[in-house]
């Protein structure tokens, strides 16, 4: 398959309202072949494991890249040079090093974000009045975050919808205001940005002893969560903050968890308990597994996420990522990074060395 | 099953709030019952020891402390005493550790404690081990006296079995009244330890005690932290630098923190005939308890120009671990832990697709991960757990010049080497910050009477007492028989 017809099956296949086992299987296995063939570090990673389109004939077998693959390797099917976009990881990661996806164009991903966003973030409604508590796309062009954003707001945003980050950061004065217009006119109000970004707001609010109650409706996504930031919240806590502060119920404060190393996101359907239950559009699938063996895991027990994403067919679409979580009807649970444990005993672990030797 | 943790003189079971902490790995859960003792619980817990500490423990002499932590060691290592037969069944389901290689550990570990060993602890940093008895004549002048403090409190961290052994009786050698804080890993050791010692000698049982609580309860940390004359830690830098700035100013905070350690190997090592044993041992302190201590190797550095290249050595490491998870398979490791072996490993292997010098050795199962590389790699942890990395060098001269930014988290440097190599070696490593050099096989055995850290484990714990000449000159001036 070229890249034209890669495009075109899975524009058809994302807006297809559902699809069956074997569809999904067999475009996999084609998008596989397709990645074997036209990403070479990916073929050098498959042959390693005895691995090729010859050999695999269920999507769960297909080699899954570590995330931190992307860090090491170029890993595009496309000329990289030739990419209409490129969005990179944070640089946060503990080396510094930031891995790239290379997207040759973003109509699949662009795709593949808006049909799940309407399913599961807009639900009944056509638009809604929108404010971002993020950067945008202009400050941020490798930040698939910013993109996700802007195109929720120029997809689906109303009139008024806006921005309140600028070049100094959070522009709490007018957010406060534009909630009051919110809570005055009784239009349901959605707020969009990253779980920290809510975390500022509140803050800032807790400084004020300011509390708003946006019309009933009204929603609130977030994403990202709490890891490497100077304060970490748990769930729990955050989300009832969030009820508190806003009058938005926790079943309506819907978590997107995504990365920018796929192309599809999951949700919940929101956040009355944590952790709540993610699930994904037909387009993408997951398995837990035993992060060293790679074997999946029986139903219930709690292993690392590996993500098989369509939509990312440029790079690879299989990754095992460093989540861990727990398959459940529906879904899945996540349970955040599962992050190297320290040494139980008195030997030093990776992640402490490193931050001690930065000091 | 349900076993109970803690030693607590002059406090009855009914009157300590007990939690329970739960052992499930493979075969029925183990709980282990561990008291929680209230602030004004722990105050007067610590009351009682310095008291019976300044009472009994004090006028006793070293000699009769050592004699009972001889016996209390003799009873640990018969194999027919019941606590011994408690230590080898239940250690091993707490900790995961292979029951075989707990029982090998455990005695070999105890050994170091039968009373020739303890004087020689003794031995090693006190010239006259009676200073801690009487007033002894000082090389300078005058007298001197060496005091344990009245109370020692020693927070443990860690599952490695018995390792809170060394400190308490440390402690008790120096005669400190001792509390101890066991970490949830692993309650038992210390708690049977003491009770042992009560047993054997009640007086002595009365001046120590275990307790408990959930790493990172600060209020119950803090009720013991300001009772104490001195206190000794063991964690990672984040928890010490914690309990070091709660402990009051003139208290004393002697911490250990977390280590790396690593091996070298010579060419002379590396003839044919040598290789396979030499790497046996280096595996051997790879596999013992699986690289949680602070003297288990993360990687190997291998000097090139032997008839077996240090690539070859990888691979007959690797060899020796696959043999060894026959012996001694690893123990379950949690999601947690597996993912930092994967990730160690996933790395590893990123960087084996852009270097073609570098490769990882790997079981199927994940049981052991070796990785070889040429690159000039500098000294960083492996993934734990029987993962361990070989960087081929071309002259282990090199070596101390790479690991020297890391001087301070140097520990132990296993080594095999000509004699004249490790003298030469031995020298720069320690002007380097490594404290420790042994021979591979045992890295993580240390010697009795070592230098934890290169520190000295009684000196550090006592204050001298000193009379000065004058003090001698001038009382001459009023005694009964002046001229």
């Amino acid at each position: 398959m070229t890249e034209a017809q890669i495009i075109e099956t899975l524009l058809d296949f994302i807006a297809a309202d559902s699809t069956s086992d074997d569809q999904f299987n067999a475009l996999a296995l084609q998008i596989f072949a397709y990645q074997f063939e036209n990403n070479v570090p990916y073929q050098r990673f498959c042959r390693q494991r005895e691995k090729t389109p010859r050999t695999v004939q269920n999507w769960r077998s297909i080699p899954a890249v570590p995330i931190n693959g992307y860090k090491d390797l170029t890993l595009s099917c496309c000329d990289p040079e030739s990419a209409e976009r490129i969005f990179m990881t944070s640089g946060t990661t503990k080396d510094g090093v930031r891995g790239k996806c290379h997207h040759p164009s973003l109509s699949v991903y662009d795709a593949s974000m808006i049909t799940a966003f309407r399913q599961r973030f807009m639900q009944e409604h056509a638009s809604l009045r929108m404010g971002i508590l993020f950067s945008t796309e202009q400050t941020m062009p490798n930040s698939s975050l910013a993109h996700y954003l802007a195109l929720a707001l120029d997809k689906f945003g109303s009139d008024g919808s806006r921005y309140f980050f600028n070049d100094g950061g959070l522009d709490s004065e007018q957010l406060f205001a534009e909630l009051e217009r919110a809570v005055q006119t009784g239009e349901p109000y959605a707020l969009l940005g990253a779980s920290f970004s809510f975390v500022h707001v509140m803050d800032e609010m807790d400084r004020l002893g300011k509390t708003v109650s946006l019309p009933e409706g009204s929603r609130i996504l977030d994403t990202g969560g709490f890891k490497g930031q100077s304060r970490e919240l748990e769930l729990d806590e955050f989300y009832d903050l969030l009820e508190a502060r806003f009058g938005v119920p926790r079943g309506q404060c819907i978590n997107m968890y995504g990365m920018t190393e796929l192309s599809t996101e999951f949700y919940d359907w929101g956040n009355a308990t944590c952790p709540s239950v993610k699930s994904g559009p037909h387009w993408i699938r997951s398995q837990i597994v035993n992060p060293l063996t790679g074997e999946e895991l029986p139903k219930g027990e709690k292993g690392v996420l590996v993500h098989c994403d369509l939509a990312h067919f440029n790079c690879v679409s299989s990754i095992l990522t460093e989540d861990a979580g727990i398959e459940v009807d529906d879904g899945f649970l996540l349970l955040g990074r599962a992050e190297g444990a320290e040494a139980k005993g008195c030997s030093m672990a990776v992640d402490e060395f490193l931050k001690a030797a930065q000091g | 099953m349900s076993l109970k943790a803690g030693y607590l003189p002059g406090l009855q079971d009914d009157d300590v709030e007990w939690q329970t902490l739960s052992y499930e790995r493979d075969g029925p859960a183990i709980e282990v019952s561990v008291p929680l003792l209230s602030h004004r619980q722990m105050k007067a817990l610590s009351g009682r020891i310095k008291e019976a500490s300044q009472r009994h423990l004090k006028p006793m002499a070293v000699s009769d402390i050592a004699a009972t932590i001889d016996t209390v060691i003799a009873r640990l290592l018969d194999r027919s005493d019941p606590y011994r037969e408690q230590a080898e069944e239940y250690l091993p389901k707490i900790t995961g550790y292979d029951a075989e290689m707990v029982r090998l550990g455990l005695t070999g570990y105890l050994k170091t404690f039968r009373l020739s060993e303890l004087n020689r602890f003794l031995a090693e940093d006190f010239v006259n081990p009676k200073i801690l008895d009487e007033f002894q004549p000082l090389p300078k002048g005058g007298y001197g006296k060496a005091y344990g403090p009245d109370l020692l409190a020693h927070i443990w961290a860690g599952n490695v079995p018995g390792l809170p052994l060394w400190s308490l009786i440390s402690g008790l050698l120096v005669k400190a009244g001792n509390i101890g804080k066991v970490a949830s890993a692993e309650p038992l050791m210390a708690s049977w330890f003491a009770e042992l010692v009560a047993e054997i000698n009640p007086t002595l049982g009365q001046c120590l005690a275990v307790v408990w609580w959930k790493g990172g309860d600060i209020d119950r940390e803090q009720a013991l932290l300001n009772q104490a004359d001195l206190v000794v830690a063991y964690g990672n830098n984040d928890t010490l630098q914690q309990v070091r700035d709660r402990t009051p100013i003139t208290t004393r905070c002697l911490t250990y923190s977390h280590k790396v350690s690593f091996g070298m190997i010579s060419r002379a090592a590396l003839d044919t005939g040598k290789a396979w044993a030499v790497a046996h041992q280096a595996a051997y302190d790879i596999v013992r308890y699986d690289q949680q201590g602070c003297y288990s190797p993360h990687l190997f550095f291998v000097e090139k120009g032997g008839a077996v290249t240090p690539q070859e050595f990888a691979q007959y490491i690797a060899n020796e671990l696959n043999c060894f998870e026959e012996k001694f398979p690893r123990r379950a490791l949690s999601i947690e832990e597996a993912g930092g072996v994967a990730a160690w490993q996933q790395t590893e292997e990123m960087k084996s697709f852009s270097d073609e010098n570098s490769t990882v050795m790997s079981d199927a199962n994940g049981a052991w991960s070796v990785a070889y590389s040429e690159a000039e790699d500098n000294l960083a942890p492996s993934g734990l757990n029987r993962t361990a990395k070989v960087i081929s060098v071309e002259t282990l001269d090199d070596v101390p010049a790479r690991i020297s930014p890391y001087k301070a988290f140097l520990q132990t440097v296993g080594i095999a080497a000509a004699p004249e190599e490790l003298r030469r070696l031995a020298d720069l490593l320690g002007t380097v910050g490594v404290t420790r050099i042994s021979a591979l096989e045992h890295m993580t055995s240390p010697e009795a009477g070592w230098h934890h850290d290169g520190r000295f484990n009684l000196l550090d714990l006592v204050t001298m007492t000193e009379v000065e000449r004058s003090a001698e000159t001038a009382a001459e001036a009023f005694s009964d028989y002046v001229d």
